[in-house]
């Protein structure tokens, strides 16, 4: 086999390098983990026309399509053409071209989300309507950052595990007067969240400052005594990877912020990475470029004029803890030092 | 006597009427339901005609209001005590025709069953209602099956229509507050039948009623039930409370009495001292809230079942327990156990 690719512009290009030489998998967008199902029948043309008949369901919610030769990328282009114009553009209002050259780039990674609270009964929020608006504030970006939403603190959405977790919380409201002390709550707190819940005198009394803004008080109430506030708060969690390294769950960073904190600080992201790399995108992940930075710096560049809510708790600072897969890890000869901001990229490729 | 009254003519009429009324009706909380951006509807003090909900069945219903859920019924200060204030203004409910009879029900348990309870007396004696006509009935309701769709203990009837309410005036108290209104043709109408239908089984003896007590039919409930308790809060005609006394933590000789609603489905609600208690199952308490309100209610007080089919129950039951399939249920397990031999 003679190929003669740069396989690193097709990976730019959202098609993955397949151990078998020429071919490549296609991996479409979806944002927010939802899309209308009539795209479907476009998957299976890829698939039954220039893949080998599967489809994948892809580790961050994209729709994959392996058995792609090199030679039919720029057809496949093409046909991709109206799914990225509906679903970027469309959809999630995305500031891009749609010529007919498929994605312009992988950086920032797609968007993914549990179903939030067009669906589930534990959800504090709409989860896709927030991943669409994150979408269009990082994509398309080359600086690389892995985002996903979660509508509750149970975080099945893998907040934990991104640079950038999303997760929706609420914060309860309690009516004295409707509560008929049952202990449904307390019960349902113990059980499933921080226990900060306890019957005084037939009525609730609350440790606030270890709510998870669950809302499970609100779903085991009888009485709709526990509702949940009207406004809509966000915890995000930074640094959280998988890997062969130093794998670790991400820490809190925000927490009780609204959704437009939310949207400023990823506004902020591609500043914040573009400082980091010295204006040279690499295929490096965001928590990375924390760890260069330093938290501190971080959240200096991050929170940079956002107005915070209020309600907004940001952590001083961070103490990770990582799997370290050999001990000491971080220990090696100073030459060999990552670093970030102005010439720490110099003399790299 | 019917008048027409815009919203605009019906807000000052409200104006005039709060003078000596409070008015209460089903009103929207949003995004206070249980799951999230989901609405109550439930009954509280209001001021204009845009907050009423008309066209929806409230989650809680008009009980609220006469005896709300949570009461202080005195203060006591060592040897001293003072019955806690009411405010000293009339009471004008909009009811439906179910809750209206719902309330014929509460006044049996607190005013008719031995002696009269004095706190609901002085809220209950200030209460009149707007009936308001329902002009269609949700998939819930059953209110024709127990009787209960039509009443005629209200002051007043209104019909909401689009921008505008009739308001037929019963009575004659009231008749100052239309004088100079727009004159109508209104004839008050009732739900004459409902999508939903059940047939109240007929329990003939205390044999059958002991069969059907250990019945395989409950056992369902041991699985599907949740003691929550969101049936009976929802519902129009339970009554129970429970007493409690608090002291003040500054000073333990001064403190207040209270009551608070009560539930017979929540564990520890009939727990004796010495830790006895009846119903030990979640099914024995499902068993016992459905056949008091389709029986045993009525065998105390002979003058109709309890139930009066809002269907608040089968709403709020967030395990999808209907009230009406379990009706159902029990008719079948009657038949079962007469052998064909009874009028179930």
């Amino acid at each position: 086999m003679n190929h003669d690719i740069d396989v690193k512009a097709t990976r730019i290009n959202c098609f993955r390098q397949s151990k078998v030489a020429g071919e490549f998998m296609l991996q479409l967008r979806v944002p927010g983990s939802i899309i209308d199902a009539k795209h479907l029948t476009s998957v299976q043309h890829i698939a039954e026309t220039w893949g080998d008949g599967t489809f994948h369901i892809g580790m961050r919610h994209t729709l994959n399509i392996p058995g792609i030769k090199y030679e039919n990328i720029p057809a496949v282009n093409e046909y991709i053409n109206n799914y990225i114009k509906e679903v970027e553009v469309v959809e999630c209002d995305v500031e891009m071209e749609t010529c007919g050259k498929g994605y312009p780039t992988i950086g920032a990674r797609n968007i993914m989300a549990c179903i939030g609270n067009s669906h589930c009964i534990k959800a504090n929020v709409n989860t896709h309507e927030l991943a669409k608006k994150i979408e269009k504030e990082v994509f398309p970006s080359h600086y690389h950052i892995k985002t996903t939403v979660a509508g509750c603190p149970n975080d099945c959405a893998k907040a934990h595990f991104n640079d950038f977790g999303v997760i929706g919380i609420a914060k309860m409201e309690y009516d004295r007067d409707r509560c008929i002390g049952c202990g449904a709550c307390v019960e349902a707190c113990s059980h499933h969240a921080t226990r900060v819940l306890s019957l005084v005198n037939g009525k609730i009394e609350k440790d606030t400052c270890c709510c998870v803004g669950c809302g499970e008080c609100v779903l085991a109430c009888p009485t709709s005594a526990w509702t949940r506030n009207e406004k809509k708060f966000y915890r995000i969690m930074i640094g959280g990877r998988t890997g062969k390294q130093y794998p670790r769950m991400g820490k809190m960073f925000a927490n009780w912020v609204t959704e437009d904190v939310v949207l400023a600080i990823f506004r902020n992201w591609p500043k914040f990475s573009a400082w980091a790399l010295d204006y040279k995108p690499v295929y490096l992940h965001g928590g990375h470029l924390i760890d260069r930075a330093g938290y501190i710096k971080f959240k200096e560049l991050i929170l940079e004029g956002v107005e915070l809510n209020p309600e907004a708790q940001i952590a001083e600072r961070i103490y990770w803890q990582e799997d370290e897969k050999r001990a000491n890890i971080n220990v090696k000869p100073i030459a060999k030092h990552n670093s970030a901001g102005p010439g720490s990229q110099d003399g790299r490729h | 006597m019917g008048y027409k009254l815009s919203f605009e003519t019906v807000n000052s009429l409200f104006n005039e009427l709060r003078k000596e009324y409070k008015i209460y009706a089903p009103k929207r909380f949003p995004k206070a339901g249980r799951y999230s951006d989901t609405d109550i509807i439930r009954y509280a003090e209001i001021k204009n005609v845009e907050e009423i909900v008309f066209d929806e069945k409230s989650d809680y219903p008009a009980k609220e209001v006469v005896s709300p859920i949570t009461q202080t019924l005195f203060y006591f200060t060592e040897d001293e005590y003072r019955e806690a204030k009411v405010h000293d203004k009339k009471v004008l409910i909009f009811a439906r025709p179910c809750d209206i009879n719902a309330q014929m029900n509460q006044d049996k348990i607190f005013l008719e069953n031995g002696f009269e309870d004095t706190f609901y007396k002085r809220m209950r004696d200030k209460v009149n209602y707007v009936m308001m006509e329902c002009t269609s009935s949700e998939d819930t309701c059953f209110c024709c099956s127990m009787g209960t769709n039509k009443t005629d203990n209200y002051g007043l009837a209104a019909r909401f229509e689009e921008g505008q309410v009739l308001f037929n005036v019963k009575d004659d108290k009231f008749a100052p507050f239309f004088e100079g209104k727009e004159e109508a043709e209104y004839t008050v109408k009732f739900i004459e039948e409902n999508e939903t239908k059940v047939t109240i089984p007929v329990i003939p003896n205390k044999d059958v009623l002991n069969k059907l007590k250990e019945h395989d039919m409950w056992k369902e409930f041991n699985k599907r039930c949740v003691s929550c308790g969101s049936c009976t809060i929802a519902c129009s005609t339970c009554t129970c409370f429970t007493t409690t006394d608090i002291s003040y933590n500054e000073n333990g000789s001064v403190g207040e009495r209270r009551r608070t609603a009560a539930s017979c489905q929540v564990a520890g609600f009939d727990e004796m001292a010495g830790g006895h208690d009846f119903r030990k199952t979640t099914a024995d308490r499902y068993r016992y809230k459905t056949l008091h309100k389709i029986h045993d209610y009525n065998e105390r007080f002979g003058q109709g079942h309890m139930c009066v089919g809002c269907g608040r129950c089968t709403e709020r039951c967030p395990e999808f327990i209907s009230f009406t399939a379990t009706i159902e249920k029990v008719n079948k397990a009657v038949k079962e156990i007469c052998g064909g031999e009874c009028n179930a």
